[in-house]
């Protein structure tokens, strides 16, 4: 991104002489080699100093930070949503495999991993905003506010979640034990819910985790048709700024969450599986 | 000026170009008046910055212009209007007395005098603060304040134009004592001015509040609030305006309109962009260091095709490199012709070749420069030139733009910043000018001349030469002067300013109330 253009052109009036231009680099610390700058950076960062941001004037990450709430708030409604809605869905369309359920589920899953969020989005403020007047076009505000956004997010996951769910139900559902658990007279409920679940959990847990890095990094495409002040879209107008500063923190900060969220469903995989337990 | 804004995604709008044939979704008939006390602002793209010396972007100076005044305010009629000045004198070729407004506060309660207006011209040049108008000035040598309510500029030569370089940004007043109380830093997060509305809250990319001053000296506008919200895409931004969740938004792209006026309770209000759209020429390569092909290339271009194709209607065919609205625009010249005959016998008479004659165009620096850059390509394909199209990324353009390195032709938007051709032509095309590609003595010398004569007269006829031999050379093709257009609920009563200042004050502004 250093290499991919200089932030000083677009900060400065389209007549700014090449004086003021090299003044101006020289003040942002421009003029120096990138090995220099690079090391200026990681010390900084060290210390938890992210530099200043040039397209705002403050500090990368007092900015940043100001944008961790809605961003949080999106992710995890639309995490929840996804979650709550789709391990049940996937559940069901696996037991009821090959039944007009599972297709209608399966058949609104692939649309919802497929359609372009962009589309989804836009589709949504149409139809449920503007049409049947259920929901705000955009903006952050009360929980109205999230609905359209957070479905729109979601969409992507929940409808991976479902198909994961989907067949590694159906994976446990033909193993062994399960006709065993069968055969000795258990109820029908108690084995999709005790053996098969626990044990088709692996990878549900894993996909599941990995969706919630993914939604709370930041949604760039989300957030920005539904004008949502988030972190994904600070980060993309950013990298149009040439803001490096914020690039680099903002992308800093989703680096840690995405390591949190793995190490944490590592955990989870000893929690889960005595196997796996060192 | 326009360029950290013009980046919409306007694909977005055109992507649902068949998702908008539902007209009148909504048509709340009772829409026409309202019991408002607030005023919401829908623009692309969030401000970045409050110091009005730090910035130039068209998204900052619709919010600074309102938070500050000038001393001088060009108002929508194009004319310089007493501001934080009531009066204004030159006195010989280079002194020039401004009547400092009596009785102006501070948002924050302090007097406004002239050491306020002396302090706020000298920092924008001043090497210590570093601000991003340094250069608006530059033909101010010193400055003085006799007493509290007299400023007096003397100018290095005469400088005609000095009043209007007062109207625009870098002209914004700001408080001496203030500023130099709570450093650059705190001002920029805790704005004090003296305009009609002062700073409330700011929450980025999402809402900034601005609340009326009360005892504005200009009388209190008709809102108790005005809230500024940034929605980026084009049609959701038209949604909310068509739902009422905003009363204005700003940069209505021309295939949005019909759904705006479609719409019961919503209105288009629009104001002659001041400046052009025209593809700036590196004449500097060939074969477009030869005149007689860009003559050509002026001449295939079907403008009329373009407004009422692209445009749908909302746009004039320039006449000449000064915007019309501009000092010196002569209304007499004929707008430039389409004429393919012609445009192929000048190329015949310039040994054209079949050279290849590239268009670097953007894709929504400015509305519709790609599709225009696509239909100006098949126009000059079709008497024979071998046009190409490549696109850039837009910062890439500003890079390009700094190091003049453009292979062709490239969309440039030149503001008149001063409603001038000095602070247009003149600025872009001077002589070491961000837009140098080209080089003509008489030019040269007649510009110059110009923006140190305090003689209209002849300045004006100084242009008029420039003029003939621009016509003759083309260091741009003008192609469009637009208008620049706004959406509004049918009960806002607001006329809008040709520069892209958003001035809200009491003149201009009125809900109109049940």
């Amino acid at each position: 991104m250093r290499l991919s253009g200089d932030p000083v052109p677009l900060l400065l009036p389209p007549d700014a002489p090449r004086s003021e231009i090299f003044r101006v680099r020289r003040e942002l610390g421009l003029d120096r080699t990138l090995p220099v700058q690079y090391g200026v950076f990681l010390v900084n960062a060290l210390r938890g100093d992210f530099g200043r941001s040039i397209h705002f004037r403050e500090p990368a990450f007092a900015v940043v930070r100001g944008y961790l709430g809605a961003t949080a708030e999106l992710g995890l409604t639309a995490f929840l949503l996804a979650a709550f809605v789709a391990v049940p869905v996937g559940l069901l369309s696996a037991v009821k495999r090959n039944s007009a359920i599972d297709h209608i589920a399966m058949g609104v899953a692939l649309v919802g991993q497929s359609a372009p969020t962009f589309f989804l989005g836009i589709l949504f403020i149409l139809l449920l905003s503007l049409k049947a007047d259920l929901f705000p076009t955009g903006g952050r505000g009360d929980w109205t506010h999230l609905a359209l956004p957070a479905l729109t997010l979601g969409a992507f996951a929940m409808a991976s979640i479902a198909r994961l769910t989907r067949s590694a139900v159906l994976e446990v559902l033909r193993a062994d034990y399960i006709r065993t658990a069968r055969a000795k007279g258990v109820a029908e409920w108690r084995v999709v819910v005790k053996h098969t679940l626990k044990n088709a959990a692996l990878p549900i847990v894993t996909i599941t985790g990995l969706q919630l890095g993914t939604l709370l990094g930041g949604a760039v495409v989300t957030e920005t048709v539904f004008a949502w002040p988030g972190i994904g879209r600070l980060a993309i107008q950013s990298i149009y700024n040439r803001d490096y500063p914020i690039v680099q923190c903002a992308v800093f900060l989703s680096a840690i969450v995405f390591i949190v969220i793995n190490f944490v469903i590592d955990l989870l995989y000893g929690v889960l599986d005595p196997r796996a337990r060192p | 000026m326009v360029q950290v804004t013009r980046r919409e995604l306007l694909t977005g709008a055109a992507a649902l170009g068949a998702a908008t044939a539902l007209p009148g979704a909504l048509t709340p008939a009772s829409a026409q008046t309202t019991q408002k006390r607030d005023l919401v602002v829908a623009q692309g793209g969030d401000i970045s910055k409050f110091d009005p010396h730090f910035s130039t972007s068209s998204n900052d100076i619709r919010v600074s212009f309102n938070l500050f005044d000038n001393l001088v305010a060009r108002r929508p009629d194009g004319k310089l209007h007493a501001a934080l000045a009531t009066e204004w004198k030159l006195h010989g070729q280079t002194e020039w007395t401004f009547k400092i407004r009596p009785g102006v506060k501070w948002h924050n309660g302090d007097p406004f005098t002239a050491a306020d207006a002396a302090f706020s011209l000298a920092r924008t040049w001043d090497p210590k603060v570093g601000t991003r108008v340094s250069t608006v000035f530059t033909t101010i040598d010193r400055i003085e304040t006799p007493d509290p309510a007299t400023l007096v500029i003397h100018t290095k030569k005469p400088d005609p134009l000095l009043p209007a370089r007062l109207a625009f940004y870098g002209g914004q007043i700001v408080p001496q004592k203030y500023v130099e109380k709570v450093g650059n830093d705190e001002f920029n997060a805790k704005p004090v001015g003296t305009g009609p509305v002062r700073f409330v809250s700011w929450t980025k990319d999402d809402k900034l509040v601005l609340e009326a001053t009360p005892d504005y000296w200009g009388g209190r506008i008709d809102v108790d609030r005005i809230v500024f919200r940034s929605i980026p895409e084009t049609a959701p931004r038209v949604a909310s305006l068509l739902k009422g969740e905003v009363d204005v938004i700003t940069q209505l792209a021309p295939d949005q309109e019909e759904r705006v006026i479609g719409n019961a309770s919503t209105k288009v209000e629009g104001a002659l962009y001041a400046g052009l759209y025209v593809l700036a020429v590196n004449s500097k390569r060939p074969p477009l260091d030869n005149p007689l092909v860009k003559q050509a290339l002026s001449l295939a271009i079907d403008r009329q095709a373009i407004v009422k194709e692209l445009w749908r209607g909302r746009g004039i065919g320039p006449n000449g490199p000064i915007a019309k609205g501009d000092n010196h625009f002569d209304a007499k010249l004929a707008p430039l012709a389409y004429h393919p005959g012609e445009a192929r016998e000048r190329l015949r008479k310039g040994a054209y070749r079949g050279e290849e004659v590239v268009i670097e165009t953007t894709v929504g620096y400015t509305a519709n420069d790609k599709p225009m850059a696509e239909a100006i390509q098949g126009m000059w394909r079709d008497v024979g030139i071998n046009a190409k199209v490549e696109v850039l990324e837009y910062s890439v353009r500003a890079q390009k733009n700094r190091d003049k390195s453009f292979k062709g032709l490239w969309w440039s938007d030149p503001t008149s910043t001063l409603g001038d051709p000095d602070g247009m032509m003149w600025r872009l095309l001077s002589p070491g000018g961000p837009q140098d590609y080209w080089r003509h003595p008489r030019f040269d010398e007649l510009g110059e001349a110009a923006r140190f004569s305090v003689d209209e007269k002849f300045r004006a006829e100084a242009y008029r030469e420039m003029t003939k031999i621009f016509l003759e050379h083309l260091p741009w093709i003008p192609v469009i002067q637009p208008y620049e257009d706004y959406g509004l609920q049918k009960y806002v009563e607001w006329t809008p300013n040709p520069n892209q200042q958003f001035e809200v004050r009491r003149f201009n502004l009125r809900l109109r109330r049940a």
